[in-house]
């Protein structure tokens, strides 16, 4: 793979958020650097779900944080509600404009327990960005306001809002987590892993969850995760990335029932119950991903990829379409109607 | 049953804390037979680590522990009394789930894996090395001669849970417990590690207990599987038989909440209301009831036992899935609009649309 182009980018349509030639290193001591995503580009259309998934250093998540700038990229552009009048690029503001933008754009985490502060109660957890970002509202508003987001993420303020988080489980915690991050109504909500800690029977109680909020509030979700099962799920399009990279991008079901980049077939053929779209023997490839401090050239997947030949090691493929959302960075993707590899 | 390798009667483990007897794990039985693998599934808290250390004689002191365990005409809980030094890492072996962990980090790969060799089977240091090499080789590590003298941290997340079935097979194990053996590695790794194990099931004939919380996991790979919530067996039954004839509403909630990689996204998933119960106090009736879709009045006072559906296929429900007692219960629980617990059961119908859910998912 090795995917950068922006050959899968929309107008400015309806998208709410760009992200162009994002790129992040990370120095690593002796003169060496860690590319942990590497021009990498992206759209989100209003309303959309947009999954990314990859396996552990991928660059999902250092994605996702450098979209809230937390830490600011090392290059590219993040641009919020391009083309109307509250166009921001993110990358750009310092200070107090980039903290005038930050409500815009919310964070949620995958270990529940540990992303809320043990020793403030759940009201003032939830309530916090109330008491900083509205000023016209007195306390009674505000009151009402986190036990109105509080309900809706299904925690009944009456028991719960004077308790701490340790009095929670994880699935609750969850819930809380939520109503923080909706409470400013914000336009994007990032979500990395967020049901990666829970149990299995809790799992999908936050999905449904998260679709609800999604309705209700009218945001835009960026789902970060490595369970395929759970991404096709809640998204609408899905990135698939691989060592800083994406590998491809599509509508969610049109990615999963054909595959086209190597790396996404071997992902879906290693599932515990592989996708029928592939063959279970196309998981078999070597366990050794190479160092993001010293990625291989041309195609980064190449050292992995059955297809592999001289090309792909010099070549660096470039996202093309295979139809209307359907992208591909790969010189020798699997067509539809073709039996892959 | 005759011929079986390890037959666990009655088994319970309990834990003595501030708040009263946490009941980890209540009246579980089973029997393994020799080649065998029995898939444990269930989620946090459901027992199943706590079955497996009780076995491995790994549970701390103040743990109390009821029932019997007997591997091969042996009894496991009297060899742990009587000190029994050359049982636990030879004839029963335990992979657990963080390969990091699991390893020393100031010792090298060769000399962890030959240590158990020199102290259960008398090997030379030399001798003990040569075999730490095959072991390396035959768990499919590249260039073992060269692996041999690095440390772990010099080594990949799925190359070091392979290091540590290496140690767990050094000394010819005949039982062989995975712990959630591949819940911290990437999907592409998991599932070469997977294949390894059930490989090397096949090529010694050792039994094996595969723990997970998955249960696409043992899908395919277990003969049996026991399905655990807490503390108790629910239901347990050959793999293809619990996965077309469930009984328990348990098994079927599980599957049924799970997100499924060819469906379609944005298909509602059917969730499980609630959380697991606390262990703490004796429960009643059957620990599921207040989150299951089929519960009846007598669900709330009258703890199921396991009774058979079938050829070794065991149930502990009061109206299992699929039965007219079952069938009747979920319809009068649909016409009721509520279960004997109490639980919402609009919430449940596949047709809601996700805007009108409101709260109805919330953990109790």
């Amino acid at each position: 793979m090795a995917g950068s182009g922006t050959a899968h980018l929309r107008g400015h349509d309806d998208v709410v958020l760009r992200v162009e030639n994002l790129v992040m290193e990370f120095p690593a001591g002796r003169h060496q650097v860690v590319h942990a995503v590497s021009d990498v580009s992206f759209d989100i259309r209003r309303g959309e779900t947009l999954g990314i998934v990859g396996e552990s250093g991928c660059g999902k998540s250092t994605t996702a944080r450098t979209i809230v700038q937390l830490p600011p990229p090392t290059s590219g552009r993040v641009v919020l509600d391009p083309g109307t009048d509250q166009e921001a690029e993110l990358t750009t503001l310092e200070g107090e404009d980039l903290r005038q933008v930050r409500p815009r754009l919310q964070m949620i985490f995958q270990d529940p327990i540990s992303s809320l502060n043990p020793r403030r109660r759940v009201r003032d957890i939830v309530g916090e960005g109330l008491h900083i970002w509205s000023e016209g509202l007195d306390d009674e508003k505000i009151r009402a306001r986190v036990d109105e987001v509080l309900e809706a993420v299904g925690i009944d303020p009456t028991v719960a809002a004077n308790r701490r988080p340790h009095e929670f489980s994880g699935g609750q915690c969850q819930r809380i987590s939520i109503a923080r991050a909706v409470v400013l109504e914000p336009e994007i909500l990032i979500c990395d892993e967020p049901v990666s800690a829970l149990d299995v029977s809790v799992q999908a109680q936050i999905l449904n969850l998260l679709e609800e909020m999604k309705h209700r509030y009218g945001l835009t979700l960026v789902f970060i995760g490595h369970d395929l099962s759970v991404v096709r799920n809640i998204s609408d399009r899905v990135i698939v990335m691989y060592l800083g990279k994406v590998c491809e991008v599509g509508g969610a079901d049109a990615l999963y029932s054909a595959p086209a980049h190597p790396y996404t077939r071997v992902l879906l053929a290693s599932a515990p119950e592989p996708a029928s779209t592939v063959d279970e023997s196309e998981a078999a490839i070597g366990d050794e991903i190479p160092s993001p401090m010293d990625p291989p050239s041309g195609c980064r997947f190449r050292t992995r990829c059955p297809r592999a030949d001289d090309r792909c090691a010099t070549e660096e493929p470039v996202l093309k379409a295979l139809d209307d959302d359907h992208f591909v960075a790969c010189h020798y993707p699997s067509v539809a109607g073709a039996s892959g590899a | 049953m005759a011929g079986a390798l390890l037959t666990v009667q009655d088994l319970s483990v309990g834990f003595l804390t501030e708040q009263g007897l946490v009941r980890a794990v209540d009246g579980v039985s089973f029997d393994l037979e020799p080649g065998q693998t029995l898939g444990v599934v269930g989620e946090s808290g459901s027992g199943k680590s706590v079955t497996a250390k009780a076995l491995m004689n790994l549970l701390p002191s103040y743990a109390q522990v009821g029932g019997t365990v007997n591997f091969d005409g042996r009894d496991v809980f009297a060899m742990a009394a009587s000190r029994e030094k050359h049982f636990w890492g030879v004839e029963m072996t335990m992979v657990f789930q963080d390969p990091m962990t699991s390893l020393n980090p100031v010792k090298k790969i060769g000399e962890q894996i030959a240590e158990s060799l020199r102290v259960h089977l008398g090997r030379s240091r030399r001798d003990a090395l040569v075999e730490a090499g095959d072991l390396l080789e035959q768990v499919g590590i590249p260039e073992p001669g060269k692996r041999l003298n690095q440390y772990p941290h010099e080594l990949s997340g799925g190359l070091r849970q392979r290091v540590v079935i290496a140690m767990a097979l050094a000394c010819g194990p005949r039982l062989l417990i995975a712990d959630e053996p591949t819940t911290a590695l990437d999907v592409t790794v998991q599932k070469h590690i997977l294949d390894l194990l059930d490989d090397l099931r096949r090529t010694r004939n050792m039994a094996m207990i595969l723990i997970t919380h998955d249960l696409g996991v043992v899908k395919g790979r277990a003969d049996e599987v026991m399905v655990m919530y807490a503390g108790h067996t629910m239901e347990e039954a050959p793999t293809t038989t619990l996965f077309d004839e469930m009984r328990h509403p348990y098994t079927e909630a599980l599957l049924e909440t799970i997100p499924r990689i060819d469906t379609p996204s944005h298909t509602r998933l059917v969730p499980i209301p609630g959380r697991p119960p606390e262990v703490i106090d004796v429960l009643d009736g059957c620990p599921f009831a207040p989150r299951c879709r089929y519960s009846i009045a007598r669900c709330l006072t009258d703890q199921p036992d396991l009774t058979s559906h079938g050829v070794g296929h065991l149930c502990a429900c009061h109206a299992p899935v699929g039965t007219p007692s079952g069938t009747e219960a979920r319809a009068a629980n649909e016409s009721a609009g509520t279960t004997a617990a109490g639980l919402d059961m609009d919430q449940f119908a596949r047709n809601v649309p996700i805007a009108d859910l409101g709260q109805s998912g919330a953990e109790g």
